[in-house]
């Protein structure tokens, strides 16, 4: 199999990956309580990208509301979000050049549970409008990596392992000040909302939402595309990237910042969402290999393709409910994880 | 390519590694820097490759601060084999030996043709055309030594540091890499453990103890039986026979025996 990729060239699996993320919306449109069958998706989508009308304007027939109102906006939502997660994730594995690194292991997660946690329980920022939690756990979020990025440059450069370590305590001093908000505010309702939020759903997508996310997320996967030769050399360590001429640290902070203002934006949409993250890029990795030329693109797609696939499965998965997608990512994804672990002679980082 | 090192002084903390390291690298010259552990060896040629900055003194690349220079500027000129190389991610060989070619790469600058020639030479140079497509991390020491050899190779530099590359490679490997660097008609620098490598290979010595020069010259004039002896503590037999040294190191034990 490996082989056969090497033999295509990498450009061409891209276009590859992007008729089946297609495929795979159009399929993702199709499905839930009201079964479409294709051609009438194809009139809706087509009428609405051939006409001027607005999506929202009314009286364009239970389809065209279903295709573009109901289920098309998450769906963009979780490409989205999906590309974002898997690319920030194959960043951050090289940032700190650890195989085990996500998305959020820089203190991200906890950063943005703690904003989300203030948010529900003490009302923080109920001024910020109707999603104030995600806007809370937005600044959550970047705030921490703001702060791990400050701690570790104190005393000295930083380099990955410190910046592990930032992260690491930081985590812990939000975890702490999480648990002692819902601690004190002893609010039923309120736990299980913030047990629900780190869930994740992307049920809360709309248009207007996607219209800022989607381009600063295309943004900077295609800006990280572009910084591949960096990439690589992260992976080689500080020293002997210096003996090839480039000096790191400046590079890992501007990743760091980007990576997480995507994070932020994720976080901000859909809640938490683990493990695409993590395993996409292994996946990938062990399909094209490690040159980030070839495995940023393909990381981006595959990680959209698989959250689109991932929605529509948890719309039908379970009838007439919606299981939140954390859940049945992690219920899918593991599994085949562990199955790639087996049986490929990948060696996920160690030798 | 010319280097020149001129009162090079490091510590970390209160202990001084180099106490003032004077030194003058001529060009197309393979120069060994012997010396027992901890002597300073590495930390001299990392001063000189620049993973670590010397607390004082400076160093002329071509009669160029290195200071002023940029890390690519110093990555043109001088290319590195650094001590034993593992990555915890999977990369091709020719991944590896395409790194090489950085310094020489604006940002966006995608590698072309010519990069990709330039990588193949230098794997053919090392005996290593075959690998191209095998993962790094699945080579032995000695193939994955010649590999990162290779990489220097494609930055395409006069000058070659090696930082005790052969370390912990058996026979056969030290002398093929060494064999290929000689052969390279490059300027070179390398911190040898093993002596008679260093007679083998080195027109000049330099012998460090405890962050000082002690010794230079040739192999012939430099490793005599006492200062083998000064340097190391041990009891050795040095011969000549058809312009090769041969040092035989005679230990405590054995010593005892003969009495």
């Amino acid at each position: 199999m490996k082989k056969f990729i090497d033999n295509l060239g990498y450009l061409f699996i891209c276009l590859i990956l992007l008729g089946v993320l297609a495929l795979a919306l159009f399929w993702a449109l199709s499905i839930g309580t009201v079964k479409l069958p294709m051609n009438q998706i194809y009139q809706a989508v087509m009428g609405q990208l051939s006409g001027n009308l607005p999506i929202e304007s009314s009286g364009r027939g239970p389809v065209h509301d279903i295709v573009w109102i109901l289920r098309m906006p998450r769906l963009i939502m979780a490409g989205i979000v999906g590309c974002g997660l898997a690319s920030c994730g194959v960043i951050m594995q090289a940032i700190v050049k650890n195989p085990l690194a996500d998305p959020y292991i820089l203190g991200i997660s906890s950063g943005a549970s703690l904003g989300a946690t203030a948010a529900i329980l003490l009302g923080i920022g109920v001024n910020f409008g109707p999603n104030f939690v995600g806007i809370c756990a937005f600044i959550g979020a970047f705030a921490i990596s703001l702060a791990v990025l400050f701690i570790s440059n104190l005393g000295g450069r930083s380099n990955s392992m410190k910046l592990l370590l930032a992260g690491m305590a930081l985590s812990s001093v939000c975890g702490a000040f999480s648990s002692f908000i819902v601690y004190f505010a002893n609010n039923k309702e309120g736990m299980q909302t913030i047990a629900y939020w780190m869930m994740g759903s992307l049920a809360g997508a709309k248009w207007s939402n996607i219209f800022v996310i989607g381009p600063i997320v295309i943004c900077s996967v295609l800006f990280f595309w572009t910084q591949s030769r960096v990439l690589n050399l992260m992976l080689l360590g500080d020293e002997a990237a210096v003996t090839l001429g480039m000096d790191l640290h400046v590079y890992r902070q501007v990743y760091l910042l980007v990576s997480s203002l995507i994070v932020g934006f994720v976080v901000y949409a859909a809640g938490m969402i683990g493990f695409v993250g993590l395993v996409v890029p292994h996946v990938v990795r062990a399909l094209v290999g490690t040159d980030h030329k070839k495995l940023i693109p393909i990381t981006a797609l595959t990680g959209a393709i698989f959250l689109v696939l991932a929605d529509g499965l948890c719309r039908i998965i379970i009838p007439r409910t919606e299981l939140p997608i954390g859940i049945l990512i992690s219920l899918i994804g593991a599994p085949c994880f562990v199955y790639l672990m087996i049986k490929r002679t990948y060696g996920f980082g160690g030798n | 390519m010319e280097i020149l090192a001129q009162a090079v002084k490091m510590a970390f903390g209160p202990k001084e590694i180099l106490k003032g390291i004077d030194l003058s690298l001529h060009n197309k010259e393979f120069l060994g820097i012997i010396g027992p552990n901890g002597s300073g060896k590495s930390t001299f040629l990392k001063c000189i490759y620049r993973v670590q900055k010397p607390t004082s003194g400076t160093i002329l690349f071509n009669g160029k601060n290195l200071d002023e220079l940029s890390y690519r500027e110093s990555a043109l000129q001088l290319a590195v084999v650094a001590q034993h190389n593992s990555y915890s991610f999977d990369f091709t060989v020719l991944d590896v030996v395409l790194m090489g070619r950085s310094p020489h790469k604006k940002i966006l600058e995608r590698d072309n043709a010519k990069d990709f020639e330039i990588a193949r030479e230098a794997l053919s140079t090392v005996g290593l055309s075959e690998f191209e497509k095998r993962s790094f991390s699945t080579l032995s020491g000695g193939e994955q030594q010649r590999v990162i050899l290779a990489r220097a190779l494609t930055q395409q530099t006069e000058c070659l540091v090696l930082d005790e590359p052969t370390n912990h490679l058996d026979i056969k490997y030290q002398l093929e890499i060494m064999d290929i660097v000689k052969g390279l008609d490059l300027t070179v620098v390398s911190a040898i453990h093993d002596l008679n490598i260093a007679a083998m290979y080195c027109d000049r010595l330099i012998a460090l103890k405890d962050g000082q020069i002690v010794g230079m010259g040739t192999p012939r004039e430099l490793l005599t039986e006492k200062f083998i002896y000064d340097m190391y503590e041990v009891k050795s037999i040095v011969k000549h026979e058809n312009g090769r040294m041969n040092i035989m190191y005679i230990p405590k034990h054995h010593e005892k025996k003969g009495e």
